[in-house]
């Protein structure tokens, strides 16, 4: 008898398991046909939810949010990851404003596409030289001007160099966003597109935002976390975004992994606006030799 | 009803997961002319110089001639390759490369060297892990207990602390003074019986302004 | 209470008739103003319901023009709070004894002003409900923290300052008016304190006198000058600038005397005071709005004249903008209309009567308010990454109803705290006054 009880209950913790990666899943969607307005679909999936309900799901919405994870609690994020400094190189000879790490970092942040983000921007540096795209996503600056001037302490910088933002603390006076050089910044105006998403908070994957608040580009922790690259880095179909670990002297596009060192000094990497003393994260490799001719925005890439 | 539908739901993962060995079976079988090789690795530290030997050879003891072989350090997200884009073993089954010298390890030093035969048309897929301690020690910057203007609270810069607490303790004491001063004007009794000279106060005041 | 209680109220002078008496009868006109502010007062209310409700989704402000009016406006309420120091302690000092009759008047709008820049920072916040955390989670490296403590510490110095000039006058209401309602009879003897001009009394309030009017001013610099530094501890053109703490404090100078012009020829207008507020009065307020817009030009020639010069990148976009862009008609409004032009007038006898004064005044304070627009505003519109890849309403800033509503309610605030105050207590400091206009007279000041 006592044998089959304990059998039961690993059963039912077993159970417990496999539900608590699910019920992401579930309200994960459950939030995506809230911002969405597709059309529903007819096949079905039962998925097990936290208190142990079984939910028909149609199959389309599932998969848009398999990646979605929890991150770490507001106070564990403070911390950082420990022993690593994240670092990202982005090579704007490679970029041809594909746009899909926008589209993935609007999904899995839930952004609304007027206001993500990531945004790749059309620059031309003087009349004669030759217009490049420049994805810019927040540069996680060593001296962040954001963190200096928050007067909560709700946007702080970790030990592994990220620049996050406890949604708990900001009390929206947006000095931050005056303070940011490179606009890095967005505000929830209004409520936020998702409703209520039904998701313990962590600053880690800004979910779920909350009105009133700053957000921006993370890094995706989250995902650092379970040593697994950004979601703007493996969703670049050019490897245009470079990830990894300063202190490891790596960086992987996701196909490509190069020597950090190396890739800098070979292709003349530069951090945007050096002189403002604001040390990024985030360095460029020069639009030289590009693989792709620049094409000025046409109506399939100009509607945001 | 609530242990039924759990039970279906373990029912569907547990078919999932057969259904997932099943096919990985199939492709694994379906090569079978295939052999394994076997690499053995020695690692050579001479003076400067750090060199990673790999010697490949067949199941009887024979080396293997012209196979590719990968090596790569694990990193945080992926396999760094190392040593030429293409590693091939020679008539004696060997190739060395050469191990990065500024390659940073792990806080001792440590790193995990992967040497790979992969997609060969002789010999299965292989992968063999080895920590050495070849890399660089790094040393982690705790920099979140430096004093900055970018740090939490506690670690505001000190003298950015002291000056504005001083500044604040010296206007705050007068402020309090003055309440205090207040409180005494509030104390004094007046005797009705003295006749107070209005005028001439007046003209005191004035005369001191 | 149906017959006017100044029939019954028995003055002991015609001085103490003219200064008191509006303290008891209550005007019609009074009557009718307070009702319109608080008409004013309850739109603001229905913008801030709504904004609380929607977020600040509902102003115009953006990601990029992430701060708006209400940043521009909380920064004039600091600028005109400034003047209260500027009257009890820089004119006082220097002996300037003209200035006297108009210190209690200056006190009560630094009061005023200073409130309403705190409620109208609140109203600009995204989370009101989270104000508590400046002070459970304050990071003192933060400006905005400077500019709490500064805030706060002016605020309380600029009561005491109203509050001590104040206390021989209340001790004076307390004991003179009689036919006055039961909650004001309580209230004066509450707020004298036991105040008897006992001459020990006298010379403690003296020597309190002295040590608030010096210490007023490294104060009330310090608060716009942290102001200032909200803006020129970033990036953005304009802001980027070692000149904008003496130019911040030479404008709030500046618009707190026109503050000032206006408040009085509306107070003796309206209380008959045209005894104790002369045409040398406003001859003298004209000369020293003079000399402070003359400062401030000074200020602004170097705040403009480098980035003009030099055209480095955005704060070359920003100078253009400005100079001949969209902003350039508000821009040489409030430097021409604001600054040039009434210093040109004033320089001439009869624009300092009291009219024509007003009405330069009037001018100088609209420059004043929009000149914060053009500081907080157009430079937020130039970053250094072009604006791209974000909906349309991003890119400008036309101020919605709500914000409308909530800052002019702020101004109704402003004004009904002042008259509040103007109605609870004399506005002329009754005790020292005609001792002092002797001495002038004698002295032959005027």
């Amino acid at each position: 008898m006592g044998n089959k009880k304990t059998q039961a209950a690993s059963r039912r913790e077993f159970l417990r398991n496999i539900s608590n990666g699910s019920v992401l899943a579930v309200s994960g969607l459950a939030y995506y046909s809230l911002s969405s307005c597709k059309q529903p679909s007819e096949e079905k999936t039962t998925l097990l939810t936290t208190d142990g309900k079984l939910v028909k799901v149609a199959n389309s919405e599932i998969e848009e949010m398999e990646h979605l994870h929890q991150g770490a609690s507001p106070e564990e994020a403070r911390k950082g990851i420990p022993g690593k400094k994240f670092v990202m190189v982005v090579d704007l000879a490679k970029c041809k404003n594909a746009k899909k790490c926008i589209e993935a970092c609007d999904k899995h942040h839930n952004l609304t596409p007027d206001r993500p983000y990531i945004k790749v921007l059309e620059m031309q540096d003087n009349e004669k030289s030759a217009p490049y795209w420049m994805p810019k996503k927040c540069f996680q600056c060593d001296n962040p001007p954001c963190v200096k001037v928050c007067p909560v302490g709700a946007t702080y910088k970790r030990t592994d160099g990220i620049v996050l933002v406890d949604n708990e603390r900001c009390i929206g006076c947006r000095f931050c966003m005056a303070a940011c050089p490179y606009s890095a910044r967005v505000f929830n105006w209004g409520a936020p597109p998702e409703g209520q998403l039904d998701l313990p908070y962590s600053p880690e994957t800004s979910l779920p935002s909350k009105i009133g608040t700053v957000a921006k580009c993370d890094f995706c922790p989250e995902m650092l976390r379970q040593n697994k690259l950004p979601h703007c880095v493996t969703s670049c179909p050019n490897g245009v975004i470079y990830f990894g670990d300063e202190i490891d002297d790596t960086v992987t596009n996701g196909e490509e992994t190069v020597r950090l060192s190396t890739l800098l000094k070979e292709k003349a990497g530069y951090r945007y606006m050096e002189e403002l003393g604001t040390k990024p994260r985030v360095y460029y490799l020069p639009p030289v030799d590009r693989l792709f001719p620049f094409e000025e925005t046409t109506q399939e890439n100009s509607e945001s | 009803m609530k242990s039924e539908k759990k039970l279906f739901r373990y029912f569907l993962e547990v078919i999932m997961a057969v259904t997932f060995i099943f096919v990985a079976n199939i492709t694994s079988y379906g090569q079978d002319e295939l052999q394994d090789a076997i690499v053995t690795l020695s690692f050579i530290a001479d003076g400067e110089a750090k060199i990673i030997q790999a010697k490949a050879t067949d199941q009887d003891g024979s080396p293997i001639e012209d196979l590719e072989l990968y090596f790569y350090v694990q990193r945080t997200f992926s396999l760094l390759p190392i040593g030429d884009f293409f590693n091939t073993t020679d008539e004696n089954g060997i190739v060395e490369i050469p191990f990065p010298e500024d390659l940073p390890g792990n806080s001792e030093g440590h790193v995990k060297i992967v040497v790979k035969i992969l997609e060969s048309d002789m010999y299965n897929d292989l992968t063999l892990e080895v920590i050495k301690n070849w890399g660089i020690p790094t040393r982690v910057d705790q920099f979140e207990e430096k004093r900055s203007l970018w740090a939490a609270a506690a670690n505001a810069p000190i003298t950015l602390v002291l000056g504005v607490s001083s500044m604040i303790l010296v206007i705050w004491f007068i402020i309090g003074y003055i309440i205090f001063i207040l409180y005494k004007i509030g104390k004094i009794k007046v005797d009705k019986h003295s006749h107070f000279n209005e005028e001439k106060y007046f003209k005191d005041i004035l005369e001191n302004f | 209470m149906s017959k006017p209680n100044i029939e019954l109220q028995k003055f002991r002078t015609k001085r103490g008739k003219r200064l008191l008496s509006h303290l008891i009868s209550t005007s019609l006109q009074y009557k009718l103003w307070i009702a319109f502010l608080l008409l004013l007062i309850v739109l603001g209310f229905i913008g801030y319901y709504r904004q609380l409700r929607y977020g600040l989704v509902v102003t115009a402000m953006r990601d990029y023009t992430s701060w708006g009016i209400y940043i521009s406006n909380f920064v004039f309420f600091v600028a005109i709070s400034l003047v209260g120091s500027l009257f009890s302690s820089i004119l006082k000092l220097n002996k300037n004894l003209w200035a006297r009759p108009l210190t209690r008047i200056s006190e009560i709008i630094a009061v005023a002003a200073i409130i309403c820049a705190a409620v109208i920072i609140i109203v600009d916040m995204g989370r009101p409900d989270r104000i508590f955390y400046v002070i459970t989670h304050l990071r003192i490296q933060s400006p905005i923290i400077w500019d709490v403590i500064i805030i706060s510490t002016y605020l309380v110095i600029s009561i005491l300052l109203l509050y001590i000039s104040l206390l021989p006058d209340i001790a004076l209401c307390r004991d003179r008016l009689k036919e006055i309602p039961k909650w004001k009879k309580t209230l004066y003897r509450i707020m004298a304190i036991n105040w008897h001009n006992h001459p020990k009394q006298i010379a403690l309030l003296q020597k309190v006198n002295k040590i608030l009017a010096i210490s007023v001013l490294p104060v009330a610099f310090a608060i716009h000058t942290v102001t200032s530094w909200l803006f020129a501890t970033t990036w953005r053109p304009g802001w980027d600038s070692t000149n904008l703490g003496p130019y911040f404090v030479s404008g709030a100078f500046m618009a707190g005397a026109a503050v000032i012009i206006i408040a009085i020829y509306f107070v003796r207008k309206h209380l008959k005071l045209s005894k104790y507020i002369t045409n040398l009065h406003f001859d003298k307020m004209g000369k020293l709005l003079v000399l402070l817009s003359l400062v401030y030009l000074y200020f602004n020639i170097n705040e403009y004249l480098g980035p003009a010069f030099k055209m480095v990148g955005v704060e070359g976009e920003h100078i253009i903008e400005l100079f001949v862009g969209k902003y350039a008609p508000m821009y040489w409004f409030v430097q021409l209309g604001g600054l040039v032009l009434p210093i040109v007038f004033l320089m001439f006898n009869r624009f300092r009567k009291p009219l024509p004064l007003l009405i330069i005044s009037i001018f100088v304070v609209l420059g004043a308010w929009f000149k914060r627009f053009l500081i907080v505003i157009p430079s937020l519109q130039h970053p250094y990454l072009p604006i791209q890849g974000v909906d349309d309403s991003y890119l400008h800033y036309n101020p919605t109803w709500e914000e409308w509503t909530i800052t002019i309610s702020s101004f109704a605030w402003l004004l009904l705290i002042i008259t509040v105050l103007i109605k609870l207590f004399p506005v002329i400091p009754i005790k020292k006054y005609r001792q002092d206009s002797e001495i002038i007279f004698k002295q032959n000041i005027f």
